[in-house]
């Protein structure tokens, strides 16, 4: 019986292993099932992301998260398991066995072998082990939180068996971010032709290589492909580089010399024209301004504008603008061919008399008073025919009355030789076809350089145009001038009323007009019927109506103002390139002169504003 | 199953179950119900503590110590406190010997006072000057007097029951909080339910009853006190008892609301040695020789209730220190979460 006595720890502690055992299983199985439910509940999660984003792939595999959640579960349980110590709580516990199993354990240690109460208690425990129901210390297997891993597995396979949602439209490009391909874009052409433009000097020169070649390259780009807010980027790049080539005059290092050179034109009342056109920057027409004056049969007036275009010129290089002073002697020199040559028409003119059509009489007549370079066209082209009709008799006739012409008066408006040529070349039929196409050439004289250049700078400026329009750009208008003509044309034409005795109003110029638009209005002269039929408006009732908001603080557009509001040179950029400040726009040049300042405070404001 | 011999211990247990339901019978035989007086009296003599009884006069709390003093057949003194109640009233007090013819020996005879007895009953111990209860508190602790100088050991067992009373508390002088400390248990004496009240009233208008027989000596006293000692604790059962005791310090992390509210001081080391030893006198007078948490909680009321001071707050709610005890013991969790987790699932 000792025996049996002396082995009761050992029954004990096989026992209570035993059921340590038991409890460690179940506990362990359990947390596996809670770690297999949270991790298809994480499955859940994943398969139905992955199902709105639309990564079936992932789908599948959702599942395989209940499977890292069990092996999770397992790592911890076993980090976390029970000690001996909680075991024989929990069995206590369970047991009613008032701790006896649990101060057993604490018994076992050989440290406590001499503990008088050990060996009774570890019977005691021993046998309240062998003489309970094992059922009554199972750990609960299933637990509430054990339901989600059905409900879990089934959402998965759900959400791997239904269809994918619907893509997501894809979001527009951005504006102009398509891709265009263009073998042969209307107007670059135009751009393309600026190499062949007459520069100023060789700085110009460069510039308009590199603007041509730009162009060039953009040509080429667009062949293979671009993206159309970059070719509308760079059209717009060109047509600034362009439109700042035109306003060379108007710079700041040409600016003082331009005023000077302008106050010297106005003082002729003969060049007053020729002045504005020159000071609105439209050099086109200041070389039919200066044309005009050219074909005039006055000497004198020939003398006064001749006068006014070397002061003219003095002026400007006095005042350092080395370029207008440049343009202007080469008006000079211009315009004393134009004279000559127009002498030259006359002269033949009056030889030729009443040889000469009735209509070109008559433009004979306009053209000595106007000078105007349609007469004088019309003019050359009447004396051509008149020659080609003339009996040999006739021209035989005719240069012996310029010989004689030759030895009273030593050749007149024309010089010996000349007068001696054109003797000489009514009798040869070879000559006399060499002739008729210098009386061509006469009466279609070349422009200036300036006028050339800038009529190349308005064609690529307008090409520019047609380039953005040919991608689909709102073109803009170019240039920035507005489009009023100045010729009589222009103005209002005759008004109609429509209501009962309003009256009809006539206008000074009705009907024929020859107006010249703006850079890049393509210079377009026409007749038009400028009939007014605007309704006679009582003055009591002239009032605006307008309600349109007015931002005091903000300047208006670069477009109507000719120039950019920007506070520093190069920091801005429209389309003629003068947004520093220091270039003006061509209709600001003379603006003190045409505003309605008082004439005694003019040469104040002018200096006020003078750069 | 095998069926050991019974062990010695196992025999000594067996005498002490057998013990403990003798004295409640014997007791019984002159007190009426108070079953859970008597069952707290006699854990504090088994655990070799001390034992306050407060409670209304009448409740039987004298009768119920010179009874027990009776069947323990152990030397009972009483002692009255009273204010005008001196130290050496208690301990004793060297006199002057004189001979026969009455002339003077020169010679000084210690006179013992009632202190000298092994069942003391401190009778309304908070009517004495807290110089005088300090006399009995150092006996209680020490186990010996020291009187002129010289020191004295009590016979053991020594045993003190003081008691208290609620009422009529002008002129008392309340005991302090370290030396209500001392003792072991504080027993709270109820008034007697209906039926006790029946029986007290039979008993005590008849004839005069009959003294109680003598149950124990003072070698088995002893004896139990000696077994009580080795009855074993698991760990976790102390470790439950040091928490209680923690958590009724307001500044313990684990301290219930209550107590952070209520309680300015909370049980010390003291009360936490007090309930692991009245627990093992719970457990060896039901003949076991280990403690379970349940019996930590049966004796958690009156081992901690005078061992808690309370706040301001405290007493301003009327919050009592039982009030507290309880809320403790619903509080502190005796077996590791985990563990009370896996038990509470079934």
């Amino acid at each position: 019986m000792e025996n049996q006595g002396g082995n009761e720890p050992t029954q004990f502690h096989d026992r209570f292993e035993r059921w340590a055992g038991k409890v460690r299983r179940r506990m362990l199985f359990s947390r596996a099932l809670t770690g297999l439910a949270y991790g298809l509940l994480g499955g859940v999660v994943v398969a139905g992301g992955a199902w709105w984003l639309r990564q079936s792939v992932l789908r599948p595999w959702a599942a395989a998260l209940g499977l890292v959640g069990v092996v999770g579960a397992v790592a911890w349980a076993t980090r976390k398991r029970w000690s001996d110590r909680d075991v024989a709580l929990f069995l206590d516990a369970r047991l009613t066995s008032d701790e006896v199993i649990s101060t057993a354990v604490e018994l076992r240690s050989e440290a406590e072998r001499n503990d008088p109460a050990r060996e009774l208690v570890v019977k005691q425990a021993a046998r309240k082990l062998a003489s309970s129901d094992p059922r009554l210390a199972r750990p609960r297997l299933l637990m509430k939180r054990h339901g989600i891993a059905p409900l879990a597995a089934l959402a998965i396979l759900y959400f791997n068996f239904i269809q994918l949602p619907p893509a997501p439209p894809s979001p527009p490009p951005p504006p102009g971010a398509e891709l265009v391909q263009v073998d042969e874009l209307k107007g670059l052409e135009k751009i393309i032709q600026l190499e062949k433009l007459d520069a100023r000097d060789a700085e110009q020169r460069k510039r308009l290589d590199a603007i041509a070649k730009e162009a060039r390259k953009l040509r080429e780009d667009l062949k293979n492909g671009l993206e159309k807010r970059e070719a509308l980027a760079r059209i717009a790049k060109l047509r600034d580089e362009i439109a700042a080539e035109k306003m060379a005059h108007g710079d700041a290092k040409n600016r003082a010399g331009l005023e000077a050179a302008l106050n010297k034109l106005k003082q002729n009342q003969k060049t007053e024209g020729a002045a504005k056109a020159l000071g609105e920057g439209d050099l086109t027409q200041f070389d039919k301004e200066m044309q005009k004056l050219a074909n005039q049969a006055e000497q004198a007036d020939r003398d006064a504008a001749k006068k006014a275009l070397e002061e003219a010129a003095k002026a400007a290089r006095e005042k350092g603008a080395e370029d207008v002073a440049k343009s202007l002697e080469e008006q000079k020199k211009l315009f004393e061919e134009r004279s000559k040559g127009a002498e030259a028409l006359r002269e033949l003119g009056k030889q030729l008399g009443d040889k000469l059509p009735p209509g070109a009489q008559k433009d004979l007549q306009e053209f000595g008073d106007t000078g105007d370079p349609a007469a004088r066209k019309r003019l050359a082209d009447a004396l051509g025919e008149a020659l080609e009709g003339m009996t040999d008799a006739e021209r035989k006739q005719l240069a012996e009355n310029l010989g004689k012409q030759l030895e009273q008066q030593g050749g007149g408006a024309m010089s010996p030789e000349q007068m001696k040529d054109l003797a000489e070349s009514l009798k040869d039929p070879e000559a006399r076809k060499k002739l008729a196409e210098a009386l061509k050439e006469l009466g279609q004289p070349p422009g200036s350089g300036d006028a050339q250049r800038e009529q190349g700078l308005d064609d690529a400026e307008r090409g520019g145009g047609e380039a953005q329009k040919g991608l689909g750009a709102p073109a803009p208008v170019p240039g920035g001038n507005p489009g009023a003509g100045n010729e009589p044309g222009s103005k209002p034409g005759a008004g109609s009323g429509k209501q009962p005795g309003a009256g009809k109003g006539a206008g000074k110029n009705p009907g024929k007009g020859k107006g010249k638009g703006g850079p890049g209005s393509d210079h377009d002269e026409g007749e038009g019927d400028h009939e007014g039929s605007t309704d006679r408006v009582e003055g009591g009732d002239l009032r605006s109506k307008a309600g349109t908001k007015w931002n005091k603080g903000g300047g208006l557009h670069g477009a109507t103002l000719g120039r950019s509001s920007s506070s520093g040179a190069g920091e801005t950029a429209n389309q003629k390139g003068s947004g520093a400040l220091g270039k003006v726009a061509p209709q600001e040049i003379g603006g003190v002169e045409r505003s309605e300042v008082p004439e005694e405070y003019r040469e104040q404001v002018g200096r006020y504003f003078e750069p | 199953m095998t069926q050991a011999e019974p062990t010695d211990l196992e025999a000594r247990l067996s005498f002490a179950r057998d013990a403990s339901s003798r004295l409640r019978d014997a007791i019984g035989t002159v007190i009426v119900g108070q079953s859970d007086v008597v069952d707290q009296t006699l854990w504090g003599l088994i655990a070799g503590g001390h034992v306050l009884l407060e409670g209304a006069p009448g409740l039987g709390k004298t009768l119920l110590v010179r009874t027990l003093a009776s069947c323990l057949d152990l030397g009972f003194s009483r002692i009255q406190f009273t204010p005008d109640l001196m130290p050496s009233d208690i301990t004793g007090t060297n006199v002057l010997v004189t001979d026969q013819t009455g002339g003077v020996t020169g010679r000084f005879q210690l006179h013992k006072g009632p202190i000298f007895g092994q069942v003391i009953l401190a009778d309304e111990i908070n009517r004495a000057t807290p110089k005088t209860q300090s006399a009995l508190l150092e006996a209680m602790q020490e186990h010996a007097v020291t009187i002129a100088g010289t020191r004295h050991k009590l016979d053991e067992p020594f045993f003190v029951l003081a008691t208290e009373n609620p009422l009529e508390m002008e002129g008392t002088y309340p005991l302090p909080e370290a030396q209500l400390d001392r003792f072991l248990l504080k027993v709270m004496v109820p008034n007697p339910s209906e039926d006790e009240l029946t029986g007290i009233l039979t008993r005590t208008t008849g004839h005069a009853m009959s003294a109680p027989s003598q149950v124990l000596g003072s070698a088995d006293v002893l004896n139990l006190r000696a077994l009580c000692r080795d009855v074993a604790v698991a760990e976790p059962v102390v470790r439950y008892a040091a928490r209680l005791v923690g958590a009724s310090s307001p500044e313990s992390a684990g301290a219930p609301p209550i107590v952070s509210r209520a309680v300015r001081y909370g049980a010390g080391v003291r009360g936490g040695q007090s309930l692991v030893l009245a627990a093992k006198a719970v457990a060896l007078l039901e003949g076991r020789a280990h403690v379970a948490f349940a019996d930590i909680q049966r004796v958690a009321l009156p081992v901690l209730r005078h061992r808690i001071i309370r706040s301001f707050e405290g007493e301003a709610d009327g919050v009592t220190t039982d009030d507290v005890v309880r809320e403790l013991l619903s509080a502190v969790p005796s077996r590791p979460e985990p563990v009370q987790q896996a038990v509470a699932a079934r």
